[in-house]
């Protein structure tokens, strides 16, 4: 029978202590490995008996493939610039809406503060906070662009992840039960999780009918 | 009988927006004597200071929701009569159960018009 030899592990040393860019082990780290273990174990394996050595060969291009399939993810794009540039989008949307809010309710708060004992003035300030509701509603074409730009992005996300998941059949393994924190268990009690889309929940007059 | 708006009312919200939206709309009840807090434990520590005739109050607030302000002021025997309506966005069935059973006087689904505050104002009062 055949041993393994200094040769068969050398390629793995080799990558070990020279290739590695950093002290961290990235995916990239462990499937660059896998990959030269495989290479350099073939003839080894080839040996041995020949079903391990197509195993060996199958499971080289799997790896291989899964490479392919990550880079195509263009994680790094995804990472640093569309994550963070919708998250600018979003911060930006909550701005401009807090803006138009802001304008529109001081120009209501005028017009209600307004002496209407004083014909002339009272029409003035109505005619004049009235452009200012109608120019502070123009953010709603702004964020409107704003929100197309996010939902591109949780498109991308959402196709790149899907194709993943596809490829190494993730939904076939079942996720481990996380234990709950105290505050997530708080949070899940006791904080609700915001509107409901229409057809949703309950209406007000479903509501009034408990009261 | 008419509505009292002469009542100290204080209103619950996290969101100052929506804080003077409602104060608005209380002004254009008639209510002026209208105060603030921005979550459940200023307004705890708010009314053990001042009686409110009524309490305004959003649910989703930290660190103490409207929930929990709600359970706490009806555990109180100083505070337990305080009429306490309850606003937020979320409108599912077992929510509004939940805070009925805690003493809710009455509840209200965001976004909502003056008359429907109007409305529930009257119908805690039983005017």
């Amino acid at each position: 029978m055949s041993t393994m030899t200094a040769e068969h592990a050398a390629r793995v040393i080799d990558y070990l202590r020279n290739e590695r860019k950093s002290d961290d082990v990235s995916l990239d780290d462990v499937m660059r490995l896998a990959e030269i273990m495989a290479e350099s174990f073939q003839s080894f394996f080839k040996t041995l008996d020949n079903s391990i050595y197509t195993e060996l060969g199958e499971m080289a291009r799997e790896i291989s493939s899964m490479k392919t399939e990550l880079s195509e993810l263009q994680l790094a794009d995804v990472r640093q610039d569309r994550i963070p540039a919708a998250g600018r989008e979003l911060d930006a949307i909550v701005e401009a809406t807090e803006d138009a809010t802001n304008t529109i309710m001081s120009a209501a708060e005028e017009i209600m503060g307004a002496d209407p004992a004083d014909v002339e003035g009272y029409q003035n300030t109505v005619n004049e906070k009235i452009v200012a509701i109608f120019e502070a509603c123009s953010f709603q074409d702004i964020t409107g662009q704003r929100i197309s730009k996010v939902v591109q992005t949780l498109s991308h996300l959402d196709e790149r992840i899907s194709r993943l998941v596809d490829k190494l059949k993730i939904m076939k393994i079942e996720d481990a039960p996380k234990e709950e924190t105290a505050e997530e268990r708080r949070r899940r009690e006791l904080i609700l999780h915001g509107p409901q889309h229409k057809g949703e929940g309950v209406s007000q007059n479903d509501i009034d009918a408990y009261f | 009988m008419a509505l009292d708006t002469s009542i100290p009312v204080l209103v619950v919200d996290d969101y100052k927006t929506m804080i003077r939206i409602i104060r608005n709309l209380l002004k254009q009840l008639g209510f002026e004597d209208v105060d603030e807090a921005a979550d459940g434990t200023e307004a705890l520590g708010k009314m053990r200071e001042r009686r409110y005739g009524l309490v305004i109050s959003d649910w989703n607030m930290e660190p103490m929701t409207g929930y929990e302000l709600l359970k706490q002021v009806r555990a109180d025997t100083g505070l337990a009569k305080t009429p306490f309506i309850m606003v937020t966005a979320e409108s599912k069935t077992e929510n509004v159960i939940a805070a009925k059973k805690a003493g809710v006087n009455n509840y209200i689904v965001k976004p909502f018009n003056a008359q429907t505050l109007k409305g529930k104002i009257e119908a805690v009062f039983g005017v």
